[in-house]
């Protein structure tokens, strides 16, 4: 089955490092790790991530690698080459990849979207839209805050629940279009454009990242953010949480399970030393994790500080205004000794006065992850900038390019096993990738209706998470014990010249796998005990987001579920059907 | 006549901030800036109410602090003793407010009426939404990429198979020189040079 000189390869393998780099650095880099640093103890964090990333980042992205190049087909002709009872896991692993697909696009659309409205001279986002009576701002808009706003009423037109569903928002859609075209436009080739396409997807956010970290740290009140991260809570790391945390973080990040992995790596050069390439691309995912973290850190500090600030200023006012002083008897500086002193001369008109709490360390404390993170916290503090749409347009071209560079892997995911089928190869590689790209946009529309983003929490909660430790588990139990770790370590010698040291073998036929089967049992446990998952769904009258369950929707959750055992189960049937033991082929190359 | 404004159920209450409008260029508030308010109150109520004529006597003001606030009252030009509803006084101001703002250098936020709410500019609304436009450019574009490499992929498949029925009308040709195909020479095989022996017996 070695397809040799017919099967296309990337042009260099620096083609294949940036692919693997555009994958696994997304957009979980940039929305969920400050989460996590910020909730687990900031500094002291690095240490269960850094931990996890040696123990089971690099050991099972070097597998899945050595996997792909060694069989040189995607991930369901991979498995089922390696053992024919296991073409399962290759199909799960496609499966959920294009669960992945059909929502990930909408938030390159987003990213659209915000990015478009970059282009005016007042940032859309920065001041709510004014009432019928043009007397004041939307009573919606001035409940919530105007980012908040612009992202539930005016990108998604949110409605209140789930079963609620209104149509298809245009502009959403037209953006979900626009994604799918470039997306098309970046795989169109397969291999080839995609290789070409990576030198900039995978460098260009670094460039915005830096240019963000100077303009960051320059700012008012970043040095706060910056030092309420790098203070480390030790205490943290006595709680489990944190290092199941960890590893699902680092799992997670570098996209193990999807199948991506093998695709990319399967259009390697048989030599290629994909050894130190694991080492390297991963090592890369977690300091870019760590480097985007700073940034986001030195705009909650910016955020935070200018929040700070804006309730100080509204206190000041207020007691301006209650005790007709004259303006420039309070400023800044005096404010706290004017409240003790008014409070002490008239108590109960002091206490009548709504001043609110201004607390920094509160704001700090406000912790944001995911699209929250990257589209409301985020362009809070941008529109606070100077020269606002500029440091818009490359924010939101920065998350484009991060989340683009993700589904260029993931979509590889799919085409890859599809064309390794005998029934496809016939088709164009143009037409093929085509098809795919149209099935998950029309899918994908129903994403972009009133009730869309539900159906996208759930698709993001659920969809990818829990089958893909099992992928992974089953993966790595597979290769160290069924095909054996032995013939293994032969085939690896044969393809980079050298045996893996003991730290692989230990990792692979050890750790990881009890790692995995901790965090396996950990999800189940989570499962079980959590009852009927929930949501949070924005109310349009309270203006805040209350909590309502899934429990309607619970039936898709387990039809997916379905899926995945049905590709599983693929491998019980055919031990069923055939009456002999089949010796799994070996590779001759 | 200030006996009238105190306490009164017609009154409005002003508040002023000069130095959060003007910052280092604020002026002082004294009776001179009160007599313009006065007087600019007065033109307020003549541009609404046409024909009667308001006088700076007709407005009273009363109750100012260090904050710079005050209450002020209208009395009718008739009758001094007579008090202007509240709602004839807000149209008037409503309609004649970027004139008085205009006077203190003030906008709507710094120089307040309490309880009549600023008429906000309405929104300038382009015909063609502008993220629509830079939609359509970066559609074009990408439009454009995937028809250029689309049709070059095209061309070059056609060109590979020209050139692969270029090459198998040239492999035909091998052999046959001279219009002779080997087949059609005719002779005899000399078995001397045929490798039966591949293997020397030792």
């Amino acid at each position: 089955m070695d397809k040799g000189g017919s099967r296309p390869n990337w042009d260099s393998p620096m083609q294949f490092v940036l692919a693997c780099v555009s994958y696994a650095v997304g957009l979980g880099n940039v929305w969920r790790f400050p989460y996590l640093c910020q909730m687990h103890g900031g500094g002291g964090f690095m240490i269960p991530y850094l931990f996890m990333l040696l123990v089971e980042g690099v050991p099972l992205f070097c597998l899945e690698l050595a996997i792909g190049q060694k069989m040189r087909l995607g991930s369901i002709g991979a498995w089922t080459a390696i053992s024919p009872y296991l073409g399962g896991v290759g199909l799960a692993s496609v499966m959920a990849s294009l669960y992945l697909c059909l929502y990930y696009n909408i938030i390159n659309g987003w990213s659209f979207w915000y990015l478009f409205h970059s282009f005016q001279s007042e940032l859309p986002w920065a001041e709510c839209p004014l009432n019928a009576n043009l007397t004041g701002p939307l009573e919606e808009c001035e409940k919530a805050t105007a980012t908040q706003y612009f992202f539930y009423r005016e990108t998604l037109n949110i409605s209140s629940s789930i079963e609620e569903n209104g149509g298809v928002h245009t502009g959403q859609a037209l953006c979900l279009l626009l994604a799918w075209i470039v997306t098309y436009l970046f795989i169109v080739r397969g291999v080839k454009s995609t290789g070409k396409v990576v030198y900039f997807t995978a460098t260009f956010p670094y460039v915005v990242l830096i240019i963000y970290l100077i303009r960051g740290v320059t700012l008012h009140g970043a040095i706060n953010g910056v030092k309420y991260m790098f203070t480390p809570k030790m205490e943290q790391l006595a709680n489990p949480t944190t290092w199941i945390n960890a590893a699902t973080q680092i799992f997670f990040s570098l996209g193990l399970g999807f199948g991506s992995l093998i695709a990319f790596a399967s259009y390697n050069e048989y030599n290629n030393n994909f050894e130190r390439q694991a080492v390297i691309v991963s090592f890369i995912n977690s300091g870019t994790s760590i480097f985007a973290s700073i940034v986001t850190f030195a705009i909650y500090g910016f955020k935070a500080t200018v929040n700070y600030e804006n309730c100080l200023e509204r206190v000041r006012l207020l007691l301006l205004n209650a005790f007709n002083l004259a303006e420039d008897t309070i400023n800044m500086d005096n404010i706290f000794e004017w409240m003790e002193r008014l409070n002490q001369t008239h108590p109960q008109q002091f206490a009548e006065l709504d001043l609110g709490n201004c607390d920094l360390t509160q704001e700090l404390d406000k912790a944001v992850e995911g699209p929250g993170l990257a589209f409301i916290v985020y362009s809070e503090a941008i529109k606070n900038m100077p020269l606002s749409q500029l440091w818009s347009v490359l924010y939101f071209f920065m998350l484009l390019l991060l989340g683009m560079g993700s589904m260029l892997g993931n979509i590889t995911a799919i085409t890859t096993p599809l064309r390794d089928f005998k029934i496809f190869s016939s088709v164009s590689v143009e037409v093929l990738n085509g098809l795919v790209c149209l099935f998950c946009m029309l899918l994908g529309l129903g994403f972009t209706t009133t009730s869309g983003n539900y159906w996208f929490t759930m698709f993001n909660d659920y969809g990818a998470t829990f089958s893909l430790l099992f992928v992974v588990l089953i993966e790595v139990i597979t290769v160290s014990y069924i095909y054996g770790i032995k013939r293994f370590e032969k085939d690896i010698e044969d393809m980079i010249g050298h045996r893996p040291n003991w730290y692989w073998k230990i990792m692979w036929a050890g750790i990881s796998p009890i790692l995995l089967i901790a965090l396996f049992i950990f999800y189940i446990a989570n499962y079980i005990m959590g009852g009927t998952p929930t949501y949070m769904a924005w109310n349009k009258d309270l203006v805040r987001p209350t909590f309502f369950s899934f429990y309607n929707n619970y039936c898709i959750h387990t039809f997916y579920f379905k899926l995945v055992q049905m590709g599983i189960s693929t491998f019980t049937q055919r031990s069923w059907k055939k009456g002999e033991m089949v010796v799994p082929p070996f590779f001759h190359h | 006549m200030s006996r009238l404004c105190v306490g009164s159920s017609h009154a409005y209450k002003v508040r002023i901030s000069i130095k959060t409008a003007l910052g280092n260029q604020a002026y002082v508030w004294n009776d001179n800036e009160m007599y313009l308010f006065r007087a600019a109150m007065a033109f307020a109520l003549r541009s609404y109410h046409n024909g009667q004529e308001f006088n700076v006597s007709n407005i009273m003001v009363c109750n100012e602090t260090p904050r710079v606030s005050f209450w002020f009252v209208v009395s009718s030009p008739e009758n001094s003793s007579v008090l202007l509803k509240k709602g004839d006084v807000e149209n008037a101001i409503r309609k004649s407010r970027n004139r008085i703002n205009g006077a203190f250098l003030l906008t709507d936020q710094t120089l307040e009426f309490i309880d009549i709410p600023p008429t906000l500019a309405a929104p300038v609304m382009p015909v063609t939404p502008p993220w629509l436009i830079v939609f359509g450019v970066v559609m074009g574009a990408v439009g454009a990429g995937i028809i250029f490499l689309l049709v070059s992929s095209l061309v070059q498949s056609k060109r590979k198979k020209n050139k692969k029925t270029l090459d198998e009308d040239r492999e035909d040709m091998r052999g046959i020189e001279n219009g002779l195909g080997c087949d059609n020479l005719g002779g005899v095989y000399n078995t001397t040079f045929s490798d039966g022996d591949k293997f020397t017996p030792m």
